[in-house]
């Protein structure tokens, strides 16, 4: 960051200029699909997961070139903010590739992991539940924490505090922000983890109640990330920059993040991977983060298939090769479907398995916003580590043709689990071993945290 | 010999100067407008939504294939027949709810002007409250409003609500109609009509505005 921060603002006043339409209609589009011809980057359909390495190789030069030639579009001024290849390499080489999230005995350290390695990914759980019912909140969150495989939470947005909604740009998000980090941060003591990683705010749409809920001290450096993440598409904003300062001036990690969304202007998989590796080298110019999340969503209203996985881990792979910063991706939160649909819990497991083979360091809101979903997704992703890439897809595929039980009618956590003592109830339980004994008849012959 | 087939072929493919030059050579060949416009455009728009929905277009081909019936649709207006001598006196309030999107709430203006109809267009990201403001002000008998993207299904129940809390509900019927949109969620928000096509727009107003 520093010096790039301050040249991405000078640019913005003074680079060329140009409409938004013909930015997202013209000029990327052309730029991108001529990258793609260049490198020869395809996705074959049949394929869930990149493993390839000259191939991520090659992604991660198409994404380089991309942010050369296409640059930042500052939505504020309309013009392009370019960066120089000597500054793109300064910024690679001074990226650091460790960080460390939480505090006290709860203090991870996020290290460089290749694809096979024994380290597993991280696990960060979704704490929390969409709901407007705080006591609810705080009993999601709780079991989640409670589980030995929680490395860290993300909690879940919160619509409103009592009769307070949740309304951008008015104390009334402040005040739900708020609420959600004196949550999370009992809900931790509760759980015997005061000082867990507690993700980023997520009931904040707004940089002041971003700035806000850092001022409280509730949320702070030890144990939360800020926000700066790159906008659709290779745009940007003032509240980038000033996030990004504002971070740097705290001490504050900066939580880089890219969410291309397939078949909007991006023809499928492969421009998506070339994006995010984009994306990442222009937060990393003008916020010097450190980690970063991508995933890949689609317009067609999707978190799952072999589009979405493959572009993760294509991603993931080139920056693991090429970058090393510490690399987050989706891991699959709940189904619509409810805690004890099969679809959720393979979900889960493939989004592990992917971040596994692909040289990923985590994976952010794995599992659901239970407690025995958050354990499995920690375990499958501790026992998945040493896969191989090959043996890997394998199994995701396997995963895939796997057949589905009917999803039963959607059950509330008070059905799911004993609220006075935060245990599961049989039936959950009963579900969460019949899991396990299906991927340890898949081949992952792995220790757990049922005692019975 | 140039068909409308070869239009929809073109706007399917996004070739916009080959498109509205082929749209010119079949209206001065005399082949019906509206079968130009149904068969040719709308069709050839149809293809790249069905590609869209099976990934093998993205939105950006949408787009595209939108710039190439902007290019068409106005010759083809043209050569409409007026509707002057039919005109009725009832008036209607046309817009976009939230999004920048025209081509079909264009079309649902061009043919309800046809039918006789007084449009008011109010244009593209209307407000619940834009609609209810210039249903009030221009006295309106009707209100049609165009939803192509889904955070305009929310702002289309919003403004069912507000116009019962303004208490003016049962003074215009509303009819909804694009992509995101069906007959059945129409209906669950509390519509007086659906179309899935402009000109069921004709259809919908004519019927709820007793109009022969």
């Amino acid at each position: 960051m520093g010096r790039l921060l301050w040249e991405a603002i000078e640019r913005s006043t003074t680079g060329p200029i140009m409409a938004e339409e013909k930015f997202e209609t013209e000029l990327f589009p052309s730029v991108l699909s001529d990258l793609q011809s260049k490198y020869r980057i395809e996705w074959d359909p049949d394929e869930p997961a990149m493993i390839d390495p000259d191939l991520a190789d090659a992604v991660f030069q198409a994404g380089k070139e991309l942010l050369l030639e296409v640059g930042l579009y500052c939505k504020n001024t309309k013009r392009i903010v370019k960066f120089t290849q000597d500054e793109i390499e300064e910024a690679i080489c001074s990226a650091r590739h460790e960080v460390t999230l939480g505090q006290d005995r709860q203090a991870i350290t996020l290290t460089p992991r290749a694809p096979g390695d024994a380290q597993h990914p991280y696990t960060f759980f979704p704490a929390g539940q969409l709901t407007t019912n705080v006591e609810l909140y705080k009993n999601h969150a709780l079991t989640v924490m409670q589980e030995p495989t929680c490395d860290g939470v993300i909690p879940i947005p919160l619509f409103a505090v009592g009769d307070i909604k949740n309304i951008a740009d008015t104390p009334a998000q402040t005040l739900v922000c708020l609420t959600e980090a004196r949550i999370m941060n009992e809900a931790a003591t509760w759980a015997g983890k005061p000082g867990l990683f507690l993700g980023i705010p997520m009931s904040a749409t707004t940089p002041l109640t971003l700035m806000s809920a850092f001022g409280s001290g509730l949320y702070h450096k030890n144990n939360c990330t800020l926000p700066v993440q790159i906008l659709q598409d290779m745009r940007v904003d003032y509240d980038r920059f000033n996030l990004a300062f504002f971070a740097e001036q705290h001490g504050i990690e900066p939580w880089m993040s890219s969410s291309p969304t397939l078949y909007a202007y991006l023809t499928g998989p492969e421009q998506g991977a070339m994006e995010i590796i984009a994306h990442t080298l222009g937060m990393l110019a003008y916020s010097g983060g450190t980690l970063t999340q991508a995933m890949s969503v689609s317009v067609h209203g999707t978190y799952v298939g072999n589009d979405i996985t493959w572009c993760n881990s294509a991603a993931a792979l080139a920056a693991e090769r090429n970058l090393g910063l510490p690399w987050l991706s989706f891991g699959m939160t709940g189904s619509p479907a409810g805690s004890m649909s099969d679809d959720s819990w393979y979900g889960t497991a493939i989004a592990c398995i992917n971040a596994c083979i692909s040289g990923m360091e985590g994976l952010w809101l794995a599992g659901g916003a239970t407690g025995l979903e958050a354990r499995f997704a920690g375990e499958i992703a501790r026992a998945a580590s040493r896969l191989s890439p090959k043996d890997g897809v394998e199994m995701i595929k396997k995963i895939n043709r796997a057949e589905r039980e009917p999803n039963p009618p959607p059950l509330p956590l008070d059905k799911l689990y004993d609220l006075k003592t935060l245990r599961p109830s049989a039936e959950f339980v009963d579900h969460y071993r019949r899991f396990t004994r299906i991927f340890r008849d898949m081949g992952l012959d792995y220790p757990t945290w049922d005692h019975g | 010999m140039a068909t409308i087939a070869d239009l929809r072929k073109l706007v399917g493919e996004t070739k916009t100067d080959p498109a509205a030059e082929m749209t010119r050579v079949l209206l001065d060949a005399g082949l019906d407008p509206m079968e130009i416009l149904e068969e040719g455009v709308m069709s050839g728009l149809n293809d790249v939504g069905n590609r869209f929905a099976a990934k093998k277009a993205i939105v950006l081909d949408l787009v595209r294939a939108g710039v190439t019936a902007k290019a068409c649709i106005p010759l083809i207006e043209k050569a409409f027949p007026k509707g002057e001598g039919k005109r009725n006196d009832k008036k209607i309030v046309l817009g976009t709810m939230l999004s920048q999107h025209n081509i079909g709430k264009n079309l649902v203006g061009t043919l309800l002007s046809i039918g006789g109809f007084e449009v008011v267009d109010m244009g593209e990201k209307n407000s619940p409250w834009d609609f209810y403001e210039a249903a009030e002000s221009s006295g309106a008998d009707m209100i049609a409003v165009s939803v192509v993207f889904a955070p305009a299904m929310e702002k289309f129940t919003e403004l069912l609500d507000l116009l019962k809390e303004m208490k003016v509900r049962d003074r215009y019927p509303v009819i909804v109609g694009g992509a995101v949109t069906s007959e059945k969620w129409a209906a669950q928000q509390g519509a007086d009509g659906w179309g899935a096509q402009a000109r069921d727009g004709v259809d919908l107003a004519r019927n709820l505005l007793g109009v022969a």
